[in-house]
């Protein structure tokens, strides 16, 4: 390692550790680099301007956001929620299993986990916690575990964010995460069953059958925007960054014209609040886009890779690693962080070893979204103590056991790479 | 000068929101243009790429507080005040230093730059990436003006914010 390497990590690690913002953390200790090496300092505003200008992928990630507010704000979240009610409400623990079937739905939309949390998640811990059927603790649990699908399940910006740094196709990557998705609902909704038989949690007032259509067609323009976004991107219409605006319109359509829900000063508050979180998450992709560039020209990656060759490492156990190595870091940094810094750090690895980046990249970011309710920094867990005022204590202890069976999925996940790779391979993907 | 403060802000927050806007539907005519004309607008891309970076910066050197940023804040947030104040000044501090010290050297290649033009739309690569220069000044001025704040009144208590992080 070159001195002013070490001198940039240590100034990464010091600066980020007391709280100085990650970005500015980054672009700092990059500086430090820079000078130490003799070049000119100029380099850091050079890469980060012409990575994020010509970085075309990008653009879906200010979309995303858009989309995901403007559902938040319409009532498309309460209709997609009386549905879901209708449909699954009247199993034992009704309303978990509602808020499960809800993020699997909302996430087809929105590709954000704290959309789905502070949005839709909201409305169900309200509808469980009246009456006190439901812990309020065990409400927020089961609703921080089940926004976690939301990037796994297209659209997704960490997806979009890991397609960035690997060169894989987001296609791909989309198509992979459907079935893990679907997997990560079916064990939650497990648990789910579980826990509430064994706490005797009383069955909800069912919906009564034949109000089913009526519910069916008001949620039904939403429940088709899945479809059109996959449509649009597999059917080759859109490209995934074109698919992300067409999101954005057809939820812009839904709520100011077919429900009525849209104003125009509530539209503009979304403008400003999208525009300030794309700039937040923009600086910091810009900043690991320098880090990145400082990590390559230090051959740190090759360097790792050939190291892990040399002591003949199995792919399995490499990748058993990795994931005990990300649910560590998930515990305490951010999913975008993780992805953009940290990941890039062991690609050449997995191609060294012969492992299908496509399925890496799902397990990651599987991983990134479980240290989303792993305290201490779990961000859903903030998230929804801030908008539910549920102490964080009450929902840390009922959130371990949704924690422990996402692990079991992530684990099998893992193991079997063929549960990732069928899809993207029934649209011809070659790995 | 609050209120002037005040004023600015907005007016900051409307100019970020109609770039987004304009963005977002220059993205769907871009779409548009695909399927309603032969051959698709060449300057639509560009000009989304350009309003992108110009949302980045513009909205992190005039919207965007501190609070507002992606932060790893358990240990901060740990230790105890007087530690939390000299963390939050070595913070500040590193900042103002060392991005006010690349402000010259950046700038000087971002001018170099006026000889290079956008691909499609012609336009000085100097002025597409100046906003960069804009927020490392106005980045400058922001963190010293926090720190004389914090040398003078110490930490503002009401600062838990949210966690940032919306992409997750």
């Amino acid at each position: 390692m070159t001195m002013q390497f070490a001198l940039c990590l240590l100034a990464l690690l010091f600066l980020a550790g007391i709280g100085t913002p990650i970005a500015f953390s980054i672009i700092i200790s990059a500086i430090v680099y820079l000078a130490v090496a003799g070049q000119d300092i100029a380099l850091a505003g050079e890469q980060i301007m012409a990575g994020l200008y010509e970085s075309f992928i990008l653009l879906a990630v200010p979309l995303f956001i858009v989309a995901a507010n403007i559902m938040n704000a319409g009532t498309i979240s309460d209709r997609l929620l009386n549905f879901c009610i209708a449909c699954v409400g009247r199993f034992r623990g009704g309303m978990g299993h509602v808020n499960v079937v809800c993020s699997l739905i909302f996430s087809g939309m929105s590709g954000s986990a704290v959309a789905d949390a502070a949005g839709i998640g909201k409305l169900i811990i309200e509808m469980m916690t009246k009456g006190g059927r439901y812990p309020a603790g065990y409400a927020a649990a089961i609703t921080a575990a089940s926004a976690t699908i939301g990037p796994i399940i297209p659209p997704s910006i960490p997806m979009v964010l890991y397609a960035l740094v690997s060169n894989q196709s987001i296609g791909y990557m989309f198509l992979g995460g459907i079935v893990p998705g679907l997997l990560m609902g079916v064990v939650l909704m497990t648990m789910n069953a579980i826990i509430c038989t064994r706490r005797g949690i009383e069955l909800e007032e069912p919906v009564p059958i034949k109000l089913i259509p009526g519910l069916t067609v008001k949620a039904f323009p939403a429940l088709l925007m899945p479809a059109i976004l996959l449509y649009g991107i597999y059917g080759g219409v859109t490209t995934p960054t074109e698919a992300a605006a067409v999101a954005a319109l057809y939820s812009l359509f839904l709520a100011a014209f077919f429900y009525r829900a849209l104003k125009l000063k509530t539209l503009y508050e979304i403008l400003v609040s999208s525009a300030k979180s794309s700039a937040t998450v923009g600086l910091v992709i810009g900043g690991a886009l320098i880090l990145n560039y400082i990590v390559a020209s230090e051959n740190i990656p090759n360097q790792l890779a050939a190291a892990l060759v040399g002591i003949d490492m199995d792919p399995v156990v490499f990748l058993l690693c990795i994931n005990l190595v990300l649910l560590f870091l998930g515990a305490l940094l951010d999913a975008s962080t993780i992805i953009l810094v940290i990941l890039p750090l062991f690609i050449p690895a997995c191609r060294e070893l012969g492992i299908d980046l496509v399925h890496f990249g799902v397990i990651a970011v599987v991983n990134c979204m479980i240290g989303l309710i792993t305290p201490p920094y779990g961000i859903l867990l903030f998230v929804i103590n801030a908008v539910t005022n549920i102490p964080l204590g009450e929902i840390i202890r009922e959130t371990w056991v949704f924690i422990a069976v996402l692990i079991g999925a992530l684990i099998f996940l893992t193991l079997v790479p063929d549960v990732v790779l069928w899809l993207p391979r029934m649209f011809g993907y070659l790995g | 000068m609050k209120r002037l403060q005040t004023w600015l802000r907005k007016g900051a927050e409307g100019v970020t929101a109609a770039m987004l806007a304009v963005m977002f539907f220059t993205f769907i005519l871009q779409i548009a243009s695909r399927y309603l004309f032969s051959e698709p607008f060449g300057w639509t891309l560009e000009l989304c790429l350009t309003l992108w970076i110009w949302v980045v910066f513009f909205g992190c050197a005039f919207v965007v507080r501190h609070d507002d940023h992606v932060t790893f804040d358990v240990i901060y947030y740990g230790v105890r005040p007087k530690t939390r104040r000299i963390f939050a000044l070595i913070s500040a501090a590193s900042i103002v230093v060392a991005l006010g010290w690349s402000i010259y050297p950046t700038w000087d290649w971002i001018d170099f730059l006026k000889i290079k033009k956008s691909a499609t739309l012609r336009i000085p690569m100097r002025d597409v990436y100046s906003i960069y220069a804009a927020f490392l000044v106005a980045t400058v001025i922001g963190y010293s003006a926090r720190l004389i704040m914090l040398v003078r009144k110490g930490l503002p208590e009401d600062n838990e914010g949210d966690h940032g992080g919306v992409s997750s």
